[in-house]
């Protein structure tokens, strides 16, 4: 019965072989997926496995290489994400698009706003909108409220009549979940029922197993770029879904950990900022600690707030016993800190300044304060020379030189300080094989010197291969601890299966 | 609770704005009243009004364009060039209102190259009209090097000192063009569109809005108030002058800011820019009246512009605080 209801179903898009490559990656390996008309249609994957590729070329961000994509029979392609919008795809990005300096109202009609000789008939645009989130649930929203002022879950609601206003038939939902507290998610699940009763089709990303398992009446998995199965609901529980998703065979090299970790340098207690909740830590000289979780399960905001870059609220951190005082980088910086940021092109370089220049501004600044010329370019020249940076001279511009290279220099300039703890936002991001596992070495051998290192890291081959042992986070929290040994599927389910 | 907090936050954050900067006009008023017996008369308020409405009119077009995220610099000469284009062309023997079409006509010309290179090419409006703010002085001087006062038609001057009952006209011209800029902003689909593109530029994008034309369109109705701005001050001053609106962009500007736009756009309301106007130009007839010299009257005229920022931000950031708690 249930079979014959599914074969009258016949999709209202259907993508073959979509493949999509950047420099170094491949996004996208010929890829196959369809969605039915009424279907909530989940894709999971880890970070990077493709899924988010995917919705961006479905949505008109990216242009695929190869494939085609057929939308009620017939083949499209978008070349902007205007076109996907017209050929009635919806997108709910997390970055929600909505003008703050205009209303409930004025947002849902934006561009399409009813009235004469140019005006804006008020009222009409008013009932409109209305009449649009009524039929979705969301009563008692208040179509004149600024979206400035709207919560996460408002400005959702907002971008879901204004999909409905614009006639879409697909909506894609980009863990639209994520930013909301328990109640409105549940509000969020009836207006999925309500769109699915309209006969929708849509597709949902989320990396939280309990909403899939409740949600998704299909479950597509990605790993690596490429479609690995697609399921119906019930068809996998939760751990078999995790195993789906990993598995990938090991490329990289990694040091032997023979290690000896040795007293404790870092304790962390009760700390608390703006997305950090309550972690307590320890670390110990001549540790590798991995930090792992999802994207925005506050892994970056945690070294942040132990750095000083972001608002310590409560909590205390102490370098060798002693406190360090917070909110001040430099006060961390001397206590003996070092920070090697996510973004190394905005955050980590000055991009038109030379090698030698990125490496020694730090050194004036903090201890051995205000070194003369000679023992900068000295110092400079020693640190280039010993982590094998590829550059023809200290004034060459860091920003001619690759990924790998820059990255040096950014983790280098902290050597020739009284650094003791080093703090690793994603050190590989953006960096090719060859020069990745010369920052595996100098990690290494940093931890061999006897400093502590924290390193956050989304491929989770390279902080396994690498750490002593490792804390998962999730929503600002510490959820589990692991030792180094640890399997990847140990990992995911840690990150996961917690997710509210 | 929190909703009667975030209610009273979104309806009245910006009215408020709008109400604090009316309350310093209106001390303003008070303090000047007792410094000069001269400045609470009819005639001084004429007089007060007709020197401000260029303000308010070319401030309309900035606002907009402001609101946009754009900002225009080039106004001070946009306004003396197309003033310049009409004595001459009314000095060679063209009809005057003729003169006084074709002058606006440039204005609005000059604003659509200015939008075609910033929206079209890509390039920060900033450097776009810096550099338009040159040519457009230099086309003045090109016109006529020095000013024009002989051969000018003896009704040159209507426009800047003739009067309705006891509204001088540059104060009739200047209230038609709040009116419709007023309209333009908060009751025309044209103005969601400026505030889209100013508050969230990928969202208007995908709402279908075509936001480089948009974008065009802003900047050469800032070029035509501009242009209306400067007949109306020249013709009051009985001449075409090449010199005339030096440094007028930054009072605009000024006035703009007064008024409680933001510099990062999607902000910004059309009263606010005529009570900042009309600050600028309380501060200056107020100072004259009570005898200040008129250099002290610039160093008045920044102070009030930072205070004003600072006081935005901080009522701002208060209202933000008690919006969350």
């Amino acid at each position: 019965m249930e079979a014959d209801d599914k074969a009258a179903a016949a999709p209202m898009l259907s993508v073959t072989g979509l493949s999509k490559s950047f420099p170094g990656v491949q996004a996208l390996r010929s890829v196959d997926f369809d969605l039915r008309p009424g279907e909530v249609h989940c894709l999971i994957g880890e970070n990077g496995a493709g899924k988010s590729t995917l919705v961006k070329i479905l949505a008109g961000v990216q242009m695929a290489d190869r494939g085609t994509i057929l939308l009620g029979g017939e083949e499209v392609s978008f070349v902007s994400p205007v076109a996907a919008q017209d050929a009635g795809i919806a997108c709910i990005f997390q970055e929600l698009n909505v003008v703050g300096g205009l209303t409930v109202a004025e947002n849902i009609m934006l561009g399409a706003e009813p009235g004469r000789f140019g005006s804006v008939d008020k009222k009409a645009s008013k009932e409109r909108a209305r009449a649009l989130l009524d039929s979705v649930g969301f009563h008692e929203l208040d179509v004149t409220r600024m979206c400035a002022d709207l919560s996460s879950a408002e400005k959702q609601a907002v971008m879901i009549a204004k999909a409905l206003r614009q006639n879409a038939r697909i909506i894609m939902m980009d863990e639209p979940s994520s930013p909301l507290e328990e109640l409105e998610v549940r509000k969020l699940y009836e207006v999925i029922a309500r769109l699915k009763a309209a006969s929708k089709g849509i597709i949902y990303v989320s990396h939280k197993m309990r909403e899939i398992n409740e949600l998704g009446d299909r479950i597509t998995v990605f790993k690596d770029g490429a479609k690995v199965a697609t399921l119906d609901r019930g068809e996998a529980d939760s751990e078999g879904l995790v195993r789906l998703m990993v598995g990938r065979q090991l490329t990289e090299r990694f040091p032997t950990k023979n290690r000896e970790p040795q007293a404790a340098v870092l304790r962390v207690r009760g700390l608390t900022g703006p997305r950090v909740q309550g972690v307590d830590l320890d670390l110990r000289a001549g540790e590798i600690l991995g930090i792992a979780g999802l994207v925005g399960a506050g892994r970056t905001e945690l070294l942040r707030t132990i750095f000083g870059a972001d608002r310590r609220l409560a909590g205390k951190v102490e370098l060798d016993g002693k406190p360090v005082r917070a909110n001040s980088i430099p006060a961390a910086i001397a206590a003996g800190f070092s920070l090697v940021p996510e973004e190394r092109r905005s955050q980590g370089i000055v991009p038109v300044l030379g090698v030698g220049d990125n490496a020694s501004f730090v050194w004036d600044e903090f201890p051995g304060r205000r070194v003369d010329r000679a023992t900068r370019r000295e110092t400079a020249l020693r640190m280039v020379e010993k982590l094998n940076v590829k550059t023809q001279g200290l004034d060459q511009r860091i920003s001619s030189l690759s990924g790998g290279n820059q990255q040096k220099v950014v983790l280098g300039k902290w050597l020739s300080m009284n650094t003791r703890v080093v703090l690793l936002d994603e050190p590989t991001r953006g960096v090719d094989i060859g020069a990745k596992r010369e920052i595996y070495r100098i990690v290494d051998e940093l931890a061999r010197r006897g400093l502590g290192i924290i390193l956050v890291s989304s491929e989770l081959p390279e902080l396994l291969g690498l750490v002593d042992r490792l804390v998962v986070m999730n929503s600002g929290r510490i959820v589990g601890e692991l030792p180094g040994s640890a399997a990847e599927e140990d990992v995911i389910a840690l990150s996961m299966l917690h997710a509210a | 609770m929190e909703t009667a907090a975030r209610g009273w936050r979104s309806i009245d954050r910006r009215t408020l704005q709008t109400l604090v900067t009316f309350s310093v006009l209106l001390l303003m008023c008070l303090v000047f009243s007792q410094l000069s017996s001269r400045f609470l008369t009819l005639s001084n308020f004429q007089n007060l009004m007709r020197n401000t409405a260029p303000l308010a009119i070319a401030g309309c077009g900035m606002t907009a364009i402001m609101i946009a995220r754009g900002i225009d610099l080039s106004v001070g000469s946009v306004l003396a060039a197309s003033t310049v284009l009409a004595a001459a062309l009314a000095v060679a023997g063209v009809p005057l209102y003729l003169a006084f079409a074709l002058a606006l006509l440039f204005g609005a010309l000059v604003g659509m190259a200015n939008g075609v290179i910033i929206a079209g090419m890509r390039v920060s409006p900033i450097i776009v009209t810096l550099g338009m703010l040159n040519i457009g002085r230099g086309i003045a001087y090109l016109i006529s090097p020095s000013a024009i006062l002989v051969g000018l038609p003896p009704n040159w001057s209507d426009i800047g000192t003739g009067k309705i009952w006891i509204l001088p006209f540059p104060i009739v011209i200047a209230l038609a063009v709040i009116a419709i800029f007023m309209w333009l902003t908060t009751s025309s689909k044209f103005g969601k569109r400026i505030y889209a593109i100013g508050g969230n530029e990928e969202a208007a994008r995908l709402s279908g809005i075509n936001v480089e034309r948009t974008l065009v369109v802003l900047y050469m109705l800032c070029g035509f108030t501009a242009a209306l701005a400067g007949l109306v001050l020249s013709s009051r001053v009985g001449s075409g002058d090449p010199n005339i609106g030096i440094g007028f962009e930054l009072q605009v500007i000024a006035a703009v800011i007064i008024g409680g736009t933001s510099l990062s756009g999607g902000e910004g309301r059309i009263l606010g820019t005529v009570i900042g106007a009309l600050i600028i130009g309380v501060l200056s007839n107020g100072l004259n009246l009570a005898g200040v010299e008129p250099f002290w009257q610039y160093v008045a005229q920044g102070l009030v512009l930072i205070a004003a920022v600072i006081v935005d931000s901080r009522v701002n950031e208060g209202l933000l605080k008690l919006g969350r708690k």
